[in-house]
């Protein structure tokens, strides 16, 4: 054994760095993975050893998965966790199964990769220049052709004035759909000035909406129980918190938000509320938050309430008056006050749940659904938040567009999904 | 000392204290599973690197890539050799090794832009550009705080500033330096708060492309630049090598140790700062504090 494979055998006992590709269906499994200490989720294919491919995609090829797939450093090998096999990677490794199934399927591709690094798949892709290289320094300066549109099959950068009046380059990008960084299926056509977003088009999101009923969609036809609803709702929040913090760098708070989530029972709101003072302490508000994407005219939800206005379709349910429902609202508009508000809400749904007991609401039509107003006919909430996009992201710069999109809430799989009239 | 020699203990301590980096950050970091695990994860992740092969991308400036994270290892050894770890042992405690640290300090952000331009790719430039503007931010107070710890020695050598705090160190004598050397030294090293150029937004920036030995030995010259900051810190701030019963050597590892565990734990501890929000920080409240502590030194020193 030669020195490459004794320190393949050393690595084997290192969490696995897993590149996640996540399909319609999979975001709280892909999130719950997060927790799983045998792996690690990256967000560079180039520091993964392994591409886990999970969810639901369209039929034959899907856009950008083979790219993907031939960025990761090798060794590498791909996972395909349920669904069907994706054509684009022909050479997946298909499980089928529970999360542990899939982790043990993980660890055991990674043990034998690492035991035979030379054994990893090839690329998919030949590695070939998109259109002929006619440039002539070493950074393709002065060939004949290489300048204006697209001359490399990459769009050349284009100058045009900046915000502050000075002509800067703009560089046409795509970014997403598969960038763990993005809530899924999140693609973004921009052209980008320095690091300030100029233009910003929400571009088809490859995924198939996954099967499941949704509590809240349900309601809104047949009465059901409030405590459940009420728990899910504290569970999307805390599951958006956990993305929050996620991608402002707060990675050990990130983990107790999402282990909260399976924790959580009515009335229980101590370790939230505990949780709520250390993000304080954290700096999250003071170093990242304050003054970060303010909106003057939100939609109806949880984005309305955080600029102080208490519109929220319980407020009409004659149940939850009977528990003494008031709206929870908090004063700023920007994303401070959105996380702010989504802690309180979370405290109050578990508050309400306790109250709650076998009472059930639903039926009228229209409920609260977690992301805002769920109506019959009118197109859902996540719809409404993803066609606001555009405007709220252009100007931004790149790290306070992330955080205005997690914030927002942006669920391209669920914008997708049509409410039964 | 020897230049052999001075190559091997200048390698070692950087070595060792990389290591300690990797232990610490293991132990307060979010995957925590044990002392043992501590100790071994860092050998079982840097066997991993050397596996994964380093990765090309389009068009990158291929020797800038290959020279950015040597670059970052070569300033952390540069301010390294200025300290004396014992009252008689020093690489080069040359007449001015305070500004020769400090130089080295601000010159990691040409590592850092080089390491983030070269790969040719958006995030990793992203970063670059970020690090270029926080930099004159966090180096103007951080030359300050660490030029007036010079002014009770009279001198900016390091072995005459650690002599000169025989009575009273400067920590309690400069009482607003170390705070400010603390915050920005993180910022030097771009570790914590002030990931700013490899944040999760960027899916890593000015390391996204890096892979296999390429990103350990930038992990390694990062860490090395912490375990810099900190045996300078100890030395111009909490005394260096002096302190009563145990030998020189081993009272300057020791206040390495806390000064590096208090980066390394910061590191967990704050959200990633926005850039806008640290240059403000930068100029609103480092760069008076640290003025305040230049002029209050100074009229101590009358």
């Amino acid at each position: 054994m030669g020195l490459r494979g004794w320190l393949g055998r050393l690595a084997v006992g290192v969490e696995v760095p897993v590149f996640p590709v996540v399909g319609g269906g999979a975001r709280e499994a892909i999130q719950d993975l997060r927790l799983r200490p045998e792996l690690e989720l990256v967000d560079s294919p180039r520091h993964a050893a392994v591409m886990l491919v999970v969810g639901a995609f369209p039929p034959g090829d899907v856009d950008g998965l083979a790219q993907v797939h031939d960025q990761l450093a090798p060794p590498r090998r791909t996972v395909r966790w349920g669904g069907e096999p994706v054509a684009s990677l022909p050479d997946a490794v298909v499980v089928d199964g529970g999360e542990d199934a899939v982790v043990a399927a993980i660890t055991e591709t990674f043990a034998e990769l690492m035991s035979d690094p030379d054994r990893g798949e090839p690329p998919i892709l030949p590695d070939v220049d998109p259109v002929e290289w006619r440039g002539v320094g070493p950074y393709g300066q002065g060939g004949m052709g290489m300048t204006g549109g697209t001359p490399y099959g990459r769009p050349m950068a284009e100058r045009g004035p900046a915000r502050d009046g000075l002509e800067l380059d703009r560089v046409p990008i795509t970014i997403g759909p598969w960038l763990p960084t993005l809530p899924p299926g999140l693609r973004l056509d921009v052209v980008f000035q320095g690091d300030v977003l100029q233009e910003v088009e929400v571009g088809p999101a490859p995924i198939v909406p996954g099967e499941g009923s949704d509590l809240f969609v349900r309601a809104l036809t047949e009465p059901v129980p409030i405590a459940e609803m009420e728990l899910a709702r504290a569970r999307h929040h805390l599951r958006l918190l956990a993305e929050i913090l996620r991608v402002e760098d707060l990675a050990v708070a990130s983990r107790r938000a999402l282990r909260l989530v399976h924790g959580i029972r009515p009335g229980a709101t101590g370790e939230v509320e505990r949780l709520a003072a250390a993000l304080v302490r954290a700096g999250l508000y003071a170093l990242a938050l304050r003054g970060v994407g303010r909106l003057d005219r939100p939609p109806p939800g949880p984005a309305a309430r955080a600029t102080g206005v208490a519109v929220d379709a319980r407020s009409d349910d004659p149940e939850y008056r009977k528990l003494g429902f008031e709206p929870v609202t908090v004063e700023g508009g920007d994303a401070a006050a959105r996380v702010r508000l989504l802690l309180a809400e979370t405290v109050q749904a578990l508050e309400l749940a306790a109250k709650a007991g076998p009472a059930r609401a639903g039926g009228r039509g229209v409920v609260e659904a977690p992301r805002g107003r769920l109506e019959v006919g009118e197109p859902p909430p996540e719809r409404t938040l993803l066609d606001l996009a555009p405007e709220v992201l252009v100007g931004q710069e790149w790290g306070d567009a992330v955080t205005i999109i997690h914030t927002l809430d942006l669920d391209v799989e669920a914008a997708g999904r049509e409410i039964p009239v | 000392m020897n230049p052999v020699v001075s190559v091997l203990f200048v390698g070692g301590v950087l070595g060792i204290g990389a290591y300690v980096v990797a232990v610490l950050d293991r132990a307060f970091g979010p995957v925590s599973r044990g002392p043992r695990d501590w100790f071994v994860w860092p050998i079982r992740r840097a066997a991993f690197l050397a596996v994964q092969r380093r990765t090309e991308t389009e068009r990158p400036d291929a020797e800038a890539w290959i020279l950015a994270p040597a670059l970052l290892a070569a300033l952390a050894a540069a301010g390294l050799t200025a300290v004396p770890v014992t009252p008689s042992l020093a690489v080069a405690d040359v007449s001015a090794g305070v500004v020769l640290f400090g130089a080295a300090m601000i010159i990691v952000m040409v590592a850092v832009f080089l390491q983030g331009w070269s790969p040719n790719s958006l995030f990793p430039l992203i970063g670059a550009y970020r690090f270029a503007a926080m930099a004159l931010s966090f180096g103007i107070p951080f030359s300050l705080v660490v030029l007036t710890t010079a002014i009770p020695a009279e001198s900016l050598s390091v072995g005459a500033i650690v002599a000169s705090q025989e009575g009273l160190w400067n920590v309690v004598r400069q009482p607003l330096g170390l705070p400010v050397y603390l915050v920005t030294g993180a910022a030097v090293a771009f570790w914590g708060p002030f990931r700013i150029p490899e944040g999760t937004d960027l899916a890593g920036g000015a390391v996204l492309e890096a892979s296999g030995s390429a990103r350990a030995v930038w992990r390694i010259a990062r860490a090395g630049v912490l375990v810099t900051l900190s045996v300078m810190g100890a030395a111009i701030f909490l005394g260096g090598h002096l302190g009563p019963v145990l030998p020189g050597w081993a009272w300057t590892a020791l206040k390495t140790l806390v000064l590096l565990a208090v980066f390394v734990w910061s590191g967990h501890a704050f959200a990633r700062m926005r850039v806008e929000r640290f240059v403000w920080f930068g100029w609103v409240v480092l760069l008076p504090v640290a003025l305040v502590d230049v002029f209050a030194s100074g009229i101590l020193a009358l």
